[in-house]
């Protein structure tokens, strides 16, 4: 008969700083909601959070500068030539669509998962390093359902970042480049529509492609409390798990890299279109989050909260 | 506020099991199927019922993804060579014609490379239309083959070659032409076989033919049975290859046949003492239904480069005269000392050896360009010199070669794990399934 006096009393502090922190939750939070309404509200504040945050919108805007800078550069210095720089600069010139596919080309190796790193890797530690995580863990959402939610809104990240390069790109290419049908890797053509129907498609692909990633930042950020060494080990395991796939003499590990198929978007563009692909890395990235997910909450689920 | 329910140990087992379970249980997932494939058995069938089984087989409409793995330990050629031709001989009609310009020999050197390099590609088979759709990474290459045209398409260049006949060439005289030689040399061959069976027998059926025909076989290659196996998730036989002399740098041949229709499926070629094949291709998933018409009909975009080849195909005159000029070659073998001299042939069988004259060779290239040159040596190595020519200087030329090869007694000498080439200080070229030492003997007995 010892607990209720003390845990009533912890939990309204703790309440009141979650709300300090969750903004849209401030009106929500009422000890007596069903557990399903506070997983709602806690991840649309959470969603809220990341994206009233200067550093989301820098890195969002870094992301879309990328296009911005391959339509100018080409626009101004002219048509690449074939086989010349990253795969489909060549069509830019022709067809503004392209845009927005060659600078996930170029963003996929380092920038996007650097923007993704900082995200996953700050869901937990950050709040360790602010303070606030224990009083989130007071608030009656549960270590899982809170480590789930900011997962979750870790991939609303990867969706957006990946949405940001196609859509830049695309209206970018629309107003410094002709608009014509779609060229396929097979050599032949797509109207527009289809183009920017298999554009949005590429935009999910990448998306996918970056959630492996996001469950190994969220891993590493349960590890610790510092949140920028949380993210520097995920985007150097990103570029590790690039540099090993690229030695011939490991070829065994490649099919188990959650990067193995990042490029593997273009199969998209194929005629006709390879579905497969798709699938596979889909595959290879929930076995990523199916082991790291696990992990995190292993050790989240294990380990003293003292921040 | 109630108190709360979760304990520290429920509140552990709850995360904990899942945290642990799910990883296991993928695992699980993985490993099992693996498992499963383990044992597959068909009906027994001796090699002579299934090389018979194989040649009844009458699949023309497929789809499916192929696997192509080659380690021949071979430096990638297709980077050194360049356009002119390179390797084994672009056929009847090609290899007469004078010079294919660039581009044609371009494409046959990409051709080239799809039948050495390694690469997954999708095929799609029906009863007259065929397309070769090889994945790159972020580009693509396809073949496409329809009545009358064929396509090579690179994405990366972005051309797209139209290869055909010309409008006036007499198709079908010439097929008919082809049928009548093919039923000659068929006649010829019966009268052969009459010429050797025994008295009073009568002309074999197919099968006793092919009994025949495996008995040479039997002479120089050992033909078993392997194990049942899946591939593409099929039931197949395999068929194995084993050179019966130690000659040679092929170890053994492996063909995977369906096990329901009698399709090749898979085949692999490994070098005489190694573990993993040197060569392998196969069907990593195959469909034998007649895929969607559509898959085979290619429009270029507007962004293409489109150029147009015809195939030079001969008249019948011209066709009946090579015949002709072939047939006398074969009675008087002196008419060719004036022209170009003929490979010299060493060892038989699996451990044969051709060897040329490099100079005489250089000199036919100069009238005839890449063809000569790949008509004088059937095999790839072959392809380095000839290709030195149009695109490097002779100094730059000399450094390929040197990087490429290694010095042996009498000359440099090429090694891969299934093809030797031995290029001797005067002049000659030797070449063969055979460690580079047979080469360097055979050089060195017939200076």
């Amino acid at each position: 008969m010892s607990s209720p006096e003390p845990a009533a009393g912890v939990g309204a502090v703790g309440l009141g700083a979650a709300n300090g922190h969750g903004g849209t939750a401030a009106a929500a939070p009422d000890p007596a909601r069903p557990r399903g309404g506070g997983l709602a509200s806690l991840l649309a504040s959470e969603t809220a959070t990341l994206f009233r945050r200067w550093r989301t919108w820098a890195m969002l805007a870094a992301l879309a500068l990328i296009p911005i800078l391959i339509a100018i550069a080409i626009r101004v210095a002219g048509p690449s030539s074939p086989g010349r720089g990253p795969a489909f600069l060549d069509q830019v010139a022709g067809n503004g669509l392209f845009v927005g596919v060659t600078a996930l080309v170029v963003a996929t190796p380092l920038f996007l998962p650097l923007t993704i790193a900082v995200v996953s890797g700050d869901t937990i530690a950050g709040e360790a390093s602010l303070g606030t995580l224990r009083y989130l863990l007071i608030a009656p959402a549960g270590r899982l359902r809170l480590l789930s939610v900011k997962y979750v809104v870790a991939a609303v990240f990867c969706a957006a970042a990946a949405l940001t390069v196609i859509v830049v790109g695309t209206l970018i290419g629309w107003v410094l480049f002709p608009i014509g049908p779609v060229t396929l890797l097979s050599g032949g053509e797509i109207s527009v529509g289809e183009g920017l129907l298999r554009l949005l498609a590429i935009g999910a692909y990448v998306a996918v492609s970056m959630l492996g990633l996001s469950a190994i930042g969220l891993f590493a950020s349960t590890l610790t409390v510092v949140p920028v060494g949380a993210m520097a080990a995920t985007a150097i395991l990103a570029v590790v798990a690039q540099i090993i796939g690229a030695i011939p003499q490991l070829e065994w590990t490649h099919p188990f890299l959650f990067t193995d198929r990042w490029f593997d978007f273009a199969d998209l563009l194929r005629s006709p279109p390879s579905w497969e692909s798709f699938g596979d890395n889909a595959m290879l990235q929930a076995a990523w989050i199916a082991v790291f997910g696990g992990l995190a909450a292993w050790r989240f689920a294990t380990r003293d909260i003292l921040s | 506020m109630s108190p709360r329910r979760t304990g520290p140990s429920r509140f552990r087992a709850r995360t904990v099991v899942p945290a642990v379970g799910v990883p296991v249980a993928i695992a699980v997932a993985v490993l099992v199927p693996m498992q499963a494939n383990a044992t597959v058995d068909l009906p027994d069938k001796t090699p002579e019922e299934l090389i018979a089984f194989v040649k009844s087989s009458d699949v023309d409409a497929l789809s499916g993804t192929i696997e192509q793995r080659s380690e021949l330990g071979l430096p990638d050629l297709g980077a050194l060579m360049g356009g002119s031709g390179a390797g084994s001989d672009p056929g009847p009609g090609a290899g007469d014609a004078d010079g294919g310009d660039s581009a044609a020999s371009d494409t046959f050197s990409d051709l080239v490379s799809l039948a050495t390099g390694s690469f997954d590609a999708n095929v799609y088979l029906d009863g007259e239309h065929a397309r070769l759709q090889v994945l790159d990474r972020m580009a693509e290459r396809n073949v496409y083959v329809n009545p009358g045209e064929a396509w090579f398409v690179d994405s990366e260049s972005q051309t797209a070659t139209r290869l055909s006949v010309a409008d006036d060439a007499d198709v079908e005289g010439l097929e008919a032409e082809l049928e009548r030689l093919a039923a000659e040399a068929k006649d010829a061959a019966k009268a052969e076989v009459e010429a050797e069976l025994p008295d009073g027998e009568q002309l074999p059926t197919p099968q006793q033919l092919l009994d025949r025909a495996l008995d040479r076989l039997d002479e120089t290659t050992e033909v078993s049975v392997g194990t049942d196996g899946r591939v593409a998730g099929r039931d197949v036989y395999e068929l194995v290859l084993e050179p019966r002399t130690d000659e040679t740098l092929v170890g053994e041949i492996r063909v995977a046949v369906d096990g329901e229709n009698g399709a090749a499926l898979a085949a692999s070629v490994t070098a005489r003492g190694a573990d993993a094949p040197a060569f392998e291709t196969g069907f990593t998933d195959v469909s034998f239904a007649a895929p969607d018409p559509s898959v085979f009909v290619f429009e270029p975009s507007a962004s293409y480069a489109v150029e147009q080849e015809e195939l030079p195909l001969p008249t019948v005159a011209e066709l009946q005269q090579w015949v002709a000029e072939a047939q006398a070659r074969e009675g008087g073998e002196a008419d060719d000392a004036a022209d170009v001299p003929p490979p010299v042939v060493h060892g038989e069988g699996w451990a044969t050896v051709v060897e040329v004259d490099a100079a005489t060779v250089a000199e036919a290239m100069a009238e005839h360009r890449a063809e000569t040159g790949a008509d004088a040596d059937p095999d790839a190595g072959e392809g380095v010199a000839p290709a030195t020519e149009a695109h490097f200087t002779e100094g730059e030329a000399l450094d390929l070669l040197d990087t490429l090869t290694t010095p042996v007694d009498g000359g440099r000498a090429l090694q891969t794990s299934l093809l030797s080439v031995l290029f001797t200080d005067d002049g000659r070229v030797l070449a063969g399934s055979v460690p580079v030492d047979t080469l360097v003997g055979y050089a060195e007995s017939g200076r």
